[in-house]
């Protein structure tokens, strides 16, 4: 019995390893360009970092069936970071000295791309976070850049649009105690607390939890007018169907949390009424919606918005790529340099610290079907819509 | 190649302070513990707060790292005059995510679950020990690890190794010849956890931010995991278990097989290894049969506050119906 | 709502989480009892029995409109998922941990927490990463008694909890098998002494256990989603409850269960903390109880003998 195991794990190693080998040598034949996807496959995150690499993987397949780039093709290296710093700086590390790639999207957490960035910056090698919304992240250096946009900007378009739009003067506020999660309620609240509104109550969870009655039961019995929830969609669709469960009618208000199509599956009817910030839709564009449904027929799950995101990076990466080649240096100049290139999110420039510029979009969900109502921007302090 | 390998040591000293803390509490003393993610989360959040906050040098956060770390070992400790096996295990746990949970949410002091970036890379002398440059640091960790084991060794080799020896293997017999066994079991729990707090100083310094994402569950178990793999009471063995379980994790990565086997067939296989291990050298690698299983046995039966199948092995039946008269008594 | 009307809503929250605890508490308690090593396993064969149930249930239940049905498909699906379960607990017994009871205690932990990286990461390579919905088998909308709120789907959990823990009651405590499980647990040797198949017990333990876990699994799934990694930190909390109330004792799981299901509601509420800080009100109160009573709260005191 044992015997047969260990034989069984073995020959499970040495075939993998063939495998590998025989990887490489297929690659020899012609001139590769290596990019490499930092992100959680595995742990309690697995899903937003599944999410992501199959968006990357999707785009480079297509890019290759098209003839790759510059006559090379691309070849993705993905690694794991379950979630954590250490094991992040680990792919990273064998990202860039053994795979050599040359640039890398990602990591997808906050946590993990803070210890990345550092060590991406020290090395010269170009990230791009697809995902990691804290609003220090891109000041780390200037090879760190994302197709996603800073808490801060979200969380100001919420606040005023809350207050100056919806006109509520008090907000319950139910967050994780978590890097997203946290510094979207943070900056929302600043934004929103200097039109004068007041958060009546802000209750937390940790990530995992699967029980909010407690909190819920204590924001029911305030006298917010509405609840924000800048949450990711699995606790968020377990908080509006339990927030049903307890009759609790106030409205829900939400971020980009929301954007994933799995939100609907998991909360149904429960999603009705919700209003939430998330990037501004590109309109007259059908590419969005091909992306999505290319998305869905590949994977059968449709893409979060960090994996629409990391759709958008992995093409603008290629076309850097393709005006400057391999170098890691002239690939973080080449990132600088991008301007109005047409993503699945639309038009995408990036700031000079290399942040996402980005208008908000609100969406409004009627049963399941969110409803787009405009792209908004803070403007000295005032909220206002984009053309 | 070179270079994530030389990667995988440095998290492997990380993790054998660790060890070597765990290995005084559980393999010396005998006390199940799964606190190690507590001490690592101390030590890494002193040298984080103190050197970002107040600008103090690596080296002088280390002496508080390990100073609070074994303040909550001797918290911990104390509970352990009352409690056995499972029970001081869940209590144990419960110290570590107080720990956890406390510094997700005290956002004053910790900065919450944004973590803390930008710690100050270690300097020598005015020499930078720059965690990019992994030979430095190897050698600093190494140095450290060495004096840490010598002065382990010394100790366990001591009066006070012979006291706690006795305690793991029969508590109250041990009391009985005059071991303090209050002072003694504490006094473990201190040092041992000041011990593993100096792995989270090294990580602080190595990773250069923290987040309460690193200091999980998880972690404790790892470590404790490489006591056992290594063999348990043996110092040596446990830094060798803190290499294997390093080593098999990262070890798809090292051969380049992670980018093309499925995530989850990675954690899979370090799964596999483990069972497989544990069923052809459940003593540990280096741990010896014939004298760890009646270790093992006696911190089976301890853990469970029954000392009678410890006696009942060696006694003979003749003599067992005696001792069941006296435990009648007792 | 007044205070009173907070208070009964607080303690049907309560109530319902400490339900599923006790539910997952007692397959731990069990194993325990008789192997006296923790399973790290169980939370992740409760998502394995989440999952079997899900996909019996979906097939069952097929475009079917709700109905009466769909409550007869959705226990059928569970006496699948559970009978499913006990023969994985089985395997996993036969495979990982039998061939190392005779040594050290630690070995066969270590076993089991390899089996739950197996398992889990198993379960999302092949069912995916992403959560799954368990849908409702009859209408769960929320009925109001007074200003209190209780759904159907709380109503079920503590019935089905408290159903089991009677059965399990029974049979350890009348059955023929229970009595020989009893003897095992007591002392494994002399049971095989006595003429007991001292490895059938333990591996009809396991299967047991399983169940119990999968039913849970099945249950917990309604309100939180299914997905590969939903059994790790309930799996955790079910444990510490089992502890608590006394490791190897079917009340205390019980007991534990329930009170560790209260004290995260009430915990903080009563004393005026932050939400964030639950777990450790949760646990620091829990390590109080174990410093009072040491051997938890129903546990048997074993005196030490010289």
């Amino acid at each position: 019995m044992k015997k047969i195991i260990a034989f069984a794990v073995v020959a499970l190693l040495a075939m993998s390893m063939c495998f590998a080998g025989g990887d490489k040598e297929s690659s020899a034949d012609g001139a590769v360009v290596k990019i490499g996807f930092i992100g959680p496959l595995t742990g309690d995150y697995a899903n937003y970092g599944t999410l992501c690499r199959q968006a990357v993987e999707m785009a480079i397949d297509e890019i290759n069936a098209k003839g790759g780039v510059n006559g090379a093709s691309i070849k993705l290296f993905a690694e794991d970071s379950e979630g954590d710093s250490q094991k992040a700086l680990a792919a990273m590390e064998k990202l860039s000295s053994s795979d050599k790639v040359c640039a890398i999207i990602g990591p997808v957490l906050t946590g993990e791309t803070f210890s990345v960035a550092e060590r991406a910056q020290a090395e010269g090698i170009v990230i791009i976070t697809p995902s990691a919304s804290h609003k220090d992240i891109t000041n780390v250096g200037d090879y760190i850049f994302r197709t996603t946009p800073s808490d801060g900007l979200q969380g100001e378009v919420a606040g005023k649009y809350w207050s100056q739009v919806l006109g509520y003067t008090k907000l319950a506020v139910l967050y994780a105690k978590n890097d997203y999660s946290q510094g979207l309620y943070e900056s929302m609240s600043e934004a929103f607390t200097q039109d004068g509104g007041q958060i009546v109550a802000a209750e937390t969870f940790m990530v995992g939890d699967k029980d909010f009655k407690t909190q819920l039961t204590k924001l029911k019995n305030t006298d917010a007018q509405a609840i924000y929830l800048p949450d990711y969609t699995a606790e968020m669709a377990q908080i509006l169907e339990q927030a049903a469960q307890l009759g609790i009618d106030k409205p829900f208000l939400s971020g980009d949390g929301f954007l994933s199509e799995e939100i609907y599956s998991l909360a149904g009817q429960y999603t009705d009424g919700v209003v939430y910030t998330a990037s501004a839709r590109v309109e007259e564009s059908n590419k969005n919606k091909e992306f999505k449904d290319a998305y869905t027929a590949r994977w059968g799950i449709g893409p979060d918005s960090f994996a629409t995101n990391a759709y958008d990076a992995t093409y603008i990466l290629v076309s850097v790529i393709e005006k400057v080649g391999t170098d890691r240096k002239a690939i973080k100049t080449g990132m600088e340099q991008v301007k109005d290139f047409e993503g699945v999110n639309g038009i995408i420039n990036f700031a000079p610290n290399g942040d996402l510029v980005a208008y908000q979009g609100i969406y409004e969900v009627h049963g399941t079907t969110p409803e787009y109502l405009g792209a908004f921007a803070v403007e000295d302090g005032k909220l206002v819509q984009v053309q | 190649m070179l270079n994530f390998f030389l990667l995988i040591l440095i998290y492997t000293c990380i993790y054998a302070f660790m060890s070597l803390g765990q290995n005084l509490i559980t393999g010396y003393t005998g006390m199940l513990s799964l606190c190690a993610a507590g001490f690592f989360a101390i030590g890494s959040y002193t040298t984080a707060i103190l050197m970002t906050k107040f600008a103090w040098s690596w080296w002088s956060t280390v002496p508080v790292a390990i100073l609070l770390s074994a303040l909550l070992g001797v918290l911990i400790g104390l509970p352990t005059l009352r409690l056995k096996g499972d029970y001081l295990a869940i209590a144990t746990l419960g110290f570590a995510e107080i720990v956890r949970n406390v510094i997700n949410n005290w956002d004053a002091l910790t900065n919450g679950p944004m973590g803390i970036q930008r710690i100050p890379m270690i300097s020598f002398f005015g020499l930078k020990v720059s965690p990019y440059s992994k030979y430095g640091f190897l050698l600093l960790e190494v140095v450290l690890l060495a004096i840490c084991w010598f002065l382990l060794e010394r100790l366990v080799k001591s009066r006070m190794g012979r006291a706690l020896e006795a305690i793991r293997e029969d508590e109250i017999a041990a009391a009985s010849v005059g071991v303090n066994v209050t002072k003694y079991k504490v006094v473990s729990f201190a040092i041992g956890a000041g011990v593993s707090g100096i792995a989270g100083c090294l990580q602080a310094g190595f990773v250069l931010s923290v987040s309460p994402g690193s200091y999980v569950f998880m972690v404790s178990i790892m470590v404790l995991c490489t006591v056992v793999l290594g063999g348990m009471g043996n110092f040596l063995a446990v830094m060798l278990g803190a290499f294997i379980i390093q080593f098999i994790s990262y070890l798809p990565q090292l051969i380049g097989l992670s980018s093309v086997i499925p995530a989850q067939a990675k954690q899979i296989i370090f799964g596999l290894i483990l069972v497989i291990m544990m069923i052809y050298r459940p003593q540990g690698i280096l741990g010896r049969k014939k004298r760890d299983n009646s270790r093992a046995q006696a911190f089976y039966d301890q853990a469970n506050g029954d000392t009678r199948n410890a006696g009942r092995k060696d006694i003979g039946l003749e003599e067992s119906g005696a001792k069941c008269e006296e435990e009648g008594r007792v | 709502m007044g205070s009173a009307g907070m208070f009964f809503q607080h303690l049907m929250n309560g109530l319902t989480l400490g339900g599923i605890y006790a539910l997952i508490a007692l397959g731990y308690t069990m194993v325990y009892g008789i192997l006296k090593f923790i399973n790290f396993a169980h939370g992740d064969i409760l998502m394995v029995g989440a999952y079997i149930g899900l996909f019996v249930f979906d097939l069952l239940r097929g475009s079917s409109p709700l109905g009466p049905w769909w409550i007869a498909a959705f226990f059928i699906a569970m006496l699948v998922s559970m009978v499913c379960c006990a023969f994985l607990g089985m395997l996993i017994e036969r495979v990982a941990y039998k061939p190392l009871r005779k040594g050290s205690r630690l070995a066969p932990l270590l076993s089991a927490i390899g089996v739950s990286f197996i398992l889990s990461n198993g379960a999302a390579w092949l069912f995916g990463t992403h959560s799954r919905k368990l849908e409702y088998p009859f209408d769960n909308s929320p009925i109001s008694i007074g200003s209190v709120v209780i759904t159907p789907h709380q109503i079920m959990v503590l019935v089905v909890a408290v159903v089991m823990m009677v059965l399990l009651k029974l049979f350890v405590g009348k059955s023929k098998m229970g009595k020989a499980m009893r003897a095992t647990s007591l002392d494994g040797e002399t049971a095989k002494l006595m003429g007991i198949n001292s490895d059938m017990i333990i591996s009809l333990t396991f299967g047991i256990g399983s169940a119990l876990a999968a039913c849970g699994g099945m249950l917990i799934a309604l309100d939180y989603k299914v997905y590969a990694t939903m059994g790790t930190m309930i799996g955790l909390k079910a444990f510490v409850a089992a502890v608590v109330g006394g490791i190897g004792n079917i009340t205390g799981a019980m007991l534990g269960g329930f009170l560790l299901g209260l004290l995260e509601t009430f915990g903080v509420a009563v004393f005026g903390i932050p939400q964030g800080f639950k777990d450790t009100i949760a646990f620091a109160v829990l390590i109080i109880i174990l410093l009072v009573k040491p051997e938890g709260l129903l546990g048997k005191v074993e005196k030490e003998k010289v």
